[in-house]
């Protein structure tokens, strides 16, 4: 073996050992080591903005309106308090926190954000979470929809441009195909517009994220039941704009530290999500 | 003279008004979770405490303070966004009536861009594409911007609108008294655009206080984001709804109470006497935004029964005589330059087309200091021109000319007559008064404010020192009992004789009075005639334009015959009058005779 060759070796044993060692050390929350391991965070006051209106994600506390709860505000409470970075919330609109993102009004996008090919080309993600699809629709589910293959006549609503509102413009093709009365689909602003079809009786199911039809379902039981379930297999993540390596470091080793702990399906079981919905956290860019 | 006081220091509270409400128009913490404010909202308590009553929880969120946090923001982006919108949008309106086609065409494309693009794309653009810029807006500041840009657009053409609804003859008479362009937009035109501006501007300000819920894309959480975050945490709709939809109304009803306040402080029909003293702002701001707070009379004149439902009464008689003493000494006035009896107004080859028509054809005259010339000649024979070119009211084309030795605001370095730079100022030199056939007093003045305005606001006469001058000016064109009136309270005649008090206020050293008695009822011609008669006996140096025979052979030192921009003939009255050499002159003579005859003819 020639000189040349035994160094490799020893190069490629060093690397391996460090390597080792890495994977070895045992995620921990190190909030006052945050100048060290992330630098440029340090003093910094992260904004990371969300949409009050989307429960269990972020909304008011019933008791406290001035106070922001939530599942995702709770854990990104978590993940920042973890690795002692400051932060403040920017509470607007919903289409309004991507177009922030980008522009650096807002450092993250943290409210129920699905991750799809296209957005990724401008952030980046942190992912977190499994995505569901529910059909909310009224106490009894009257006319006995249990899956989206049993929508052919009934009047069904989605968000405006979501995943659902496609799946169920294409449900309805499939039924005038078959010969079969077609869904009338009915599309909504904002959430709240689309619960108050259902619960009026314009539409016979909404659409929308799994967590939000289980949380109304299970909190209002004389109004509203869950229709059915569909696990779409999209993710939800947390959203930093492209080159933010940093911060979207912090973020991932902070997840990474408290579903160590068992504090992310803590916090989901409090906002009565399904802790199995938890995926291992992952960074995926473009 | 307290009065006066009030007016210059209400100019320095409205701007410290304005700074202040500028002041809190930075980035607000309550805006974000920050807020350390203990929850006064009623909605949470009542949704854990089972269901009450309806209307309890309506009640319960209408006085929540989260909800009202929220109103105070749309409150605040609403008057800090239409402060800065309608100034920006008087600019604009000012603009698009520019006589530069480029200040125009910029004015017009900013409406044209503003006007025709959502406003929520705006809102977006500047929060998120400005950064790209390196300017970073919070959302507060974002909103107050992106709504005052917008206002600023609508508003300009409802300004626009206002100051195109006031008369021209408005503007015409404030450039006879040498008021420039500002001081004649703020003193004159913008407080009689109000009634037009106002309804605009409150429809307007109504809607921003609503449409300030689309902030909500900038993250400004204001009134119903907020009714919205209730409903989507407990679901609530009709009670949170209505709560917000009340407090709303509140605030849209406190906008059309102040609509309606300002409305009757710029109602010109409401009497003066009514309004005087009885509210807070006009006292807060001097006046200035009150209207115009006038000076109380000395003796408040106590409104005489039937007085003012028939103004067409003949005048009554005139306590004391103008004071001859005063108008001789304005005559003899020092800074006169041209002895008495001679040359004091010289017009050289003065020469006016219209749009390539001939009105003045070279014309060349002279009057002598304190002669009294009558004007004579048919419609569209230029003699109305003609005058209105001796004050510079309009410009010369070719020719010159002086009064008392100097151009009124000419430059002839290029050779030909150009206007100067400070034409305004020029004019205010020359105190040259003119008399008007339709009057042109300020309609939201009072016949004292009409006197005043251009001692003090052009000639810079102490305050007290104007309405003492003017009240006796006033009293003795007889109007002792109308100096608190509005112009539309008075007859025609009492408004000429107004105008005429007006006119001598600036000490004139040349009064102009163009066709002054043609607009009055024959029975009211007489007390104007009256006035003028007294001013030419003291000495004044007047022309006069008139169809008034008798007045020109009474009075008239030099009777002028024009006929199609040209002078015919002139003379002393006895000879162009009675004994003419032209036939255009005696054609003029017989038709104008034969009128007064037919006048005479008729039933009073």
């Amino acid at each position: 073996m020639t000189a040349k060759g035994w160094t490799s070796a020893v190069a490629f044993a060093l690397a391996l050992g460090v390597a080792g060692e890495a994977l070895a050390q045992a995620p921990a929350c190190e909030p006052a080591k945050l100048a060290t391991k992330y630098p440029s965070l340090a003093g910094k006051t992260i904004k990371f903005g969300a949409d009050p209106q989307t429960p269990p994600y972020t909304m008011r506390d019933g008791a406290d309106f001035n106070k922001i709860i939530g599942a995702d505000t709770d854990l990104a409470r978590a993940v920042f308090d973890c690795q002692g970075i400051k932060y403040e919330i920017f509470l607007g609109g919903w289409s309004g926190l991507l177009p922030a993102t980008i522009s650096g009004q807002i450092d993250v996008f943290w409210n129920n954000l699905y991750y799809t090919a296209e957005r990724a080309k401008q952030v980046d993600y942190v992912l977190y979470m499994q995505a569901g699809t529910g059909a909310l629709t009224q106490a009894g589910n009257p006319k006995k929809i249990g899956g989206l293959d049993q929508t052919c006549g009934t009047t069904a609503a989605a968000g405006l441009g979501t995943v659902e509102d496609a799946a169920l413009k294409k449900e309805d093709e499939k039924c005038k195909a078959a010969g079969k009365p077609g869904v009338t689909v009915m599309t909504y602003p904002d959430l709240a517009a689309g619960i108050r079809l259902v619960q009026t009786g314009r539409a016979d199911i909404m659409m929308t994220d799994l967590a939000i039809v289980e949380s109304l379902a299970i909190d209002n039981p004389q109004t509203y039941a869950r229709a059915f379930k569909i696990l779409t297999g999209f993710t939800i993540g947390a959203a930093v704009k492209n080159g933010n390596d940093e911060l979207l470091k912090a973020i991932y080793e902070g997840l990474v530290a408290v579903q160590a702990s068992g504090g992310q399906k803590a916090i989901f079981q409090k906002y009565k999500i399904d802790p199995d919905l938890q995926v291992a956290a992952e960074i995926k860019k473009d | 003279m307290q009065i006066w006081l009030r007016r210059f220091t209400g100019l320095f509270s409205l701007a410290l008004i304005l700074t202040l409400m500028l002041s809190a128009c930075g980035p607000d913490a309550g805006t974000q979770n920050t807020s350390t404010l203990d929850n006064l909202a009623g909605g949470g308590s009542i949704t854990k405490s089972g269901p009450p009553p309806f209307l309890l929880e309506v009640w319960g969120y209408f006085v929540s303070g989260f909800l009202w946090e929220g109103a105070w923001i749309a409150v605040k982006i609403t008057v800090c966004a239409m402060s800065a919108g309608l100034l920006l949008g008087l600019g604009l309106a000012l603009m698009r009536l520019s006589g530069l086609a480029a200040v125009r065409a910029t004015a017009w494309f900013y409406i044209w861009v503003v006007r025709g693009t959502p406003q929520l794309l705006q809102l977006v653009f500047l929060f998120d594409a400005l950064p790209e810029l390196g300017i970073k807006l919070d959302p507060i500041t974002t909103a107050i911007i992106g709504f005052a840009l917008n206002e600023a657009a609508f508003s300009a053409e409802i300004i626009r609108g206002g100051i195109l609804s006031v008369n021209r003859n408005q503007s015409i008479a404030a450039d006879s008294l040498g008021m420039g362009k500002f001081l004649t937009l703020r003193r004159i035109i913008l407080p009689q655009a109000m009634r037009a501006i106002l309804p605009g501007v409150s429809n307007d300000t109504i809607g921003m206080l609503k449409l300030t819920s689309i902030a909500s894309i900038v993250f400004v959480n204001e009134l119903t984001f907020r009714a919205q975050q209730i409903v989507g945490q407990n679901f609530r709709f009709f009670p949170v709804f209505i709560a917000a939809g009340a407090i709303y109304l509140v605030m849209t009803s406190a906008i059309s109470l102040f609509q309606a306040w300002l409305e009757a402080r710029y109602d010109l029909e409401t009497d003066r006497t009514q309004r005087k003293g009885a509210n807070l702002m006009a006292r807060l701001t001097g006046g200035l935004i009150g209207g115009w707070d006038p000076a109380p009379p000395a003796e408040p004149a106590p409104p005489r029964a039937g007085e003012d439902d028939a103004p067409a009464r003949p005048m009554p008689v005139p306590r004391r005589q103008l004071d001859e003493a005063w108008l001789a000494r304005i005559a003899a006035a020092a800074d006169v330059e041209a002895p008495i009896g001679e040359p004091f107004v010289v017009a050289r080859n003065v020469q006016k087309a219209y749009g390539g028509r001939e009105v003045l054809a070279g014309i060349d005259l002279t009057v002598n200091r304190g002669e009294c010339v009558v004007i004579l000649g048919p419609s569209g024979s230029g003699k109305s021109t003609f005058l209105r070119m001796i004050n510079h009211l309009e410009g010369l084309d070719w020719g010159e000319i002086r009064v008392d030795g100097h151009t009124v605001g000419y430059d002839y370095a290029a050779g030909r007559p150009r206007a100067v730079r400070n034409l305004a100022a020029a004019k205010a030199a020359a105190r040259i008064g003119m008399v008007f056939q339709s009057f042109n007093l300020f309609g939201h003045l009072t016949a004292l404010e009409n006197v005043v305005e251009a001692p003090v606001r052009v000639h810079g006469i102490a305050p007290a020192e104007a309405e003492s001058l003017a009240r006796e000016l006033l009293s003795s064109v007889g109007l002792d009992a109308h100096t608190e009136h509005l112009p539309h309270r008075l007859s025609g005649g009492q408004q000429q004789r107004v105008a005429i008090a007006r006119a001598l206020a600036i000490k004139p050293r040349l009064m102009l009075f163009d066709e002054p008695t043609s607009a009055l009822d024959p029975e009211l011609v007489g007390e104007v005639l009256n006035v003028m008669r007294r001013l030419a006996a003291a000495g004044m140096t007047m022309i006069v334009v008139t169809h008034e025979i008798r007045f020109a052979r009474d009075v008239a030192d030099r009777v002028i015959f024009m006929d199609e921009g040209r002078i015919i003939e002139q003379g002393p009255p006895e000879q162009v009058i009675d004994a003419p050499v032209h036939e255009r002159t005696r054609r003029f003579l017989r038709m104008v005779e034969q009128a007064g005859t037919d006048d005479e003819a008729m039933p009073a």
